[in-house]
């Protein structure tokens, strides 16, 4: 299960938002108990994909190693990565899942004609042929 | 010791340690030390043959080690190296294409395929669903366009805008006698629609060009190179790196061959190898060195094998490996080829980011724009030599060529001095004599022509066209090759 808190919850939406048709992406940061993630900030960070941006997004490692560096700074942990679907259901698509990584929760927020329309945490397998849906509450 | 930050995830299998102090002399040493230390740890990191997985980065410091010694690079004392994995993704937005499904009489025509394991229905259908542009129709596109279609490449586009003629049956065995003075296009199409129906042929009869080959390749997925000069070779290279294709690579001459996959995944481009073009007229086209007429079989069927399993996500790439094929020696070698960083098309910090003028990049002059008519300073007509001869004026006519081409067909009043003879036999030219160069076509004799005068004779001219004008306009007699 995964659980997110409001202020990240809407700095996650907004940023989603703000780079629609594009897709966006960033980081989420908080703590782990017994596979119980709570995120408790969220980390925009810079979508680096060369191509249409409209359906691809990109991390670059060295954004996310400064991501997780800024989480131990605050004490925290780097649960998860979450990116948007412009006009698109939140599934877990097959380009996302052979770009992605076991370690972490994968949040997908589907964006609609520039509005917030509803969102997916996904957690794949190490050999990422399949994700797995995780259980996603709001508080 | 260096400290190895371990990411919150996989801390569960370190102890919960959020960092962990390892000594070691490389990098490879330390993670080696790491996941002894932390057996659960491997898993996560190296797949079943023993390679850090794909989404794995390890930085030293702020560098990733794969533009430093990889797993070799050298560890100092206080050095930190952390994991961070790639990630990437993104929704399709385009509705998903129609899932390919093959037909009965298709299941049949591929049956040999389906039933290994390594190909299957899911592989044929990867290949049904394929897109593949091949830039040329000649001596390798021949067998790329008869195997390609007879593996079942759901749809293929050729890049050509040539006539077929005789000196091309020799190798180009997609073409026959029958098609000489068809466009190579409607010949080659029609071949492989003979071989395999089922799949569709894009044809473009358009010469490659930095204006429309962003537009061409954005429909395929595999760019499949088998041109034979330098301009179009590099505009392939980078509009691969540009469009994030791959570029399977071919080239061939005489008894020599070569092989790659360029601009795949991480792997170098040509530009990596090759980054400046080679002097105009240092390295000579097929069409002046000759070539094995079975020699682009074998690269092509290499470069065509390359495509299949690229499509099918099956062995291991010819990528950063450049095969070497010599058909006398009956031998490949293989060279390794490395991703520069510098590379201007696909380093770290690009300088080439649209396609440019390939012409001028390789110092090819530019076209005339309107060829002079007749003939210029400096040249003769075979018609006046004819004249000249008949006359029995006193000149010299000289022929460039070499002894092996002089006995396909000669003119008799010609003396042979080959172009690369020509320095140390100049002592039997007179300067005080009228000359007249010729070779095949009045390339080479040009160059002849220019080493004389520079060598001091005044009255020496080119025969303008070879011994192929010779045949087109004094005696039809003389064969052409």
């Amino acid at each position: 299960m995964i659980e997110i808190e409001k202020q990240p919850w809407q700095q996650m939406v907004e940023h989603a938002r703000s780079t629609y048709p594009n897709e966006c992406c960033g980081a989420m940061l908080g703590s782990v108990n017994d596979g119980q993630k709570r995120v408790v900030a969220a980390m925009p960070l810079e979508n680096a994909s060369a191509g249409s941006q409209r359906q691809r997004y990109e991390l670059r490692p060295e954004d996310l190693l400064k991501a997780d560096r800024e989480a131990r700074r605050q004490q925290l942990d780097l649960v998860g990565i979450y990116h948007s679907h412009p006009d698109c259901g939140a599934y877990f698509s097959e380009t996302d899942l052979k770009n992605s990584c076991p370690w972490y929760s994968f949040l997908v927020l589907s964006i609609q004609r520039g509005e917030f329309d509803h969102a997916n945490s996904w957690l794949p397998n190490p050999d990422q042929t399949a994700a797995e849906k995780e259980e996603l509450v709001r508080r | 010791m260096a400290k190895v930050l371990i990411p919150t995830p996989l801390r569960q299998y370190a102890d919960k340690h959020d960092t962990v102090d390892l000594g070691g002399a490389t990098v490879g040493e330390v993670l080696s030390k790491l996941t002894t230390q932390y057996q659960d740890l491997r898993r996560q990191l190296y797949s079943d043959e023993g390679k850090l997985r794909s989404f794995v980065n390890v930085y030293l410091n702020d560098e990733d080690i794969r533009y430093l010694k990889k797993e070799a690079t050298p560890v100092q004392d206080g050095d930190t190296i952390a994991i961070v994995p790639s990630i990437a993704g993104g929704a399709v937005t385009e509705a998903p294409p129609q899932p390919a499904t093959l037909s009965k009489d298709e299941i049949l025509r591929y049956s040999r395929h389906l039933i290994m394991p390594e190909v299957g229905m899911e592989g044929q259908l990867k290949l049904k669903s394929a897109k593949v542009l091949m830039i040329g129709a000649g001596g390798l596109g021949a067998p790329l366009g008869m195997y390609l279609a007879a593996a079942g490449i759901g749809r293929i586009g050729i890049v050509d805008f040539d006539v077929v003629d005789f000196t091309n049956l020799q190798r180009q065995v997609i073409h026959g006698t029958s098609d000489v003075g068809r466009k190579k296009l409607d010949s080659a199409a029609d071949t492989m629609h003979e071989i395999n129906p089922y799949v569709q042929i894009d044809k473009h009869e358009t010469a490659l060009s930095s204006e429309n080959a962003l537009d061409l390749f954005k429909d395929y997925d595999i760019i499949v190179d088998g041109t034979d000069n330098f301009p179009t070779r590099y505009l392939v290279n980078d509009a691969c790196v540009l469009t994030g294709k791959p570029n399977v690579y071919g080239s061939i001459f005489r008894f020599e061959g070569q092989a790659t996959v360029f601009a795949y995944e991480g792997g170098p481009c040509y530009r990596c190898l090759y980054p400046e073009p080679p002097p105009p007229g240092l390295v000579p086209s097929c069409a002046e060195g000759g070539v094995l007429g079975i020699l682009p079989g074998t690269i092509g069927l290499i470069q065509a094998t390359e495509t299949v399993k690229l499509i099918l996500g099956q062995g291991q790439p010819l990528v950063g490996r450049l095969l070497l094929y010599d058909a006398l020696a009956m031998r490949f070698r293989e060279l390794k080829l490395r991703k520069n960083p510098e590379c201007p098309a696909c380093g770290e910090h690009p300088t080439i980011t649209k396609l440019i003028d390939y012409q001028q990049f390789c110092g090819i002059p530019q076209h005339q724009p309107a060829p002079a008519p007749g003939v210029s300073e400096g040249e003769i007509d075979p018609v006046e030599v004819k004249a000249k001869i008949d006359r029995g004026d006193r000149f010299v006519l000289i022929d460039v060529r070499e002894p092996h081409e002089y006995q396909i067909c000669n003119i008799p009043y010609a003396k042979l001095i080959p172009l690369g003879d020509l320095p140390k036999r100049v002592n039997e030219l007179n300067s005080a004599d009228e000359i007249v160069a010729h070779c095949k076509s009045g390339m080479r004799s040009a160059k002849a022509v220019d080493f004389l005068k520079q060598a001091g004779f005044k009255k020496v001219k080119n025969m303008k066209g070879g011994i192929l004008a010779w045949s087109d306009k004094v005696d039809p007699r003389v064969p052409k090759y």
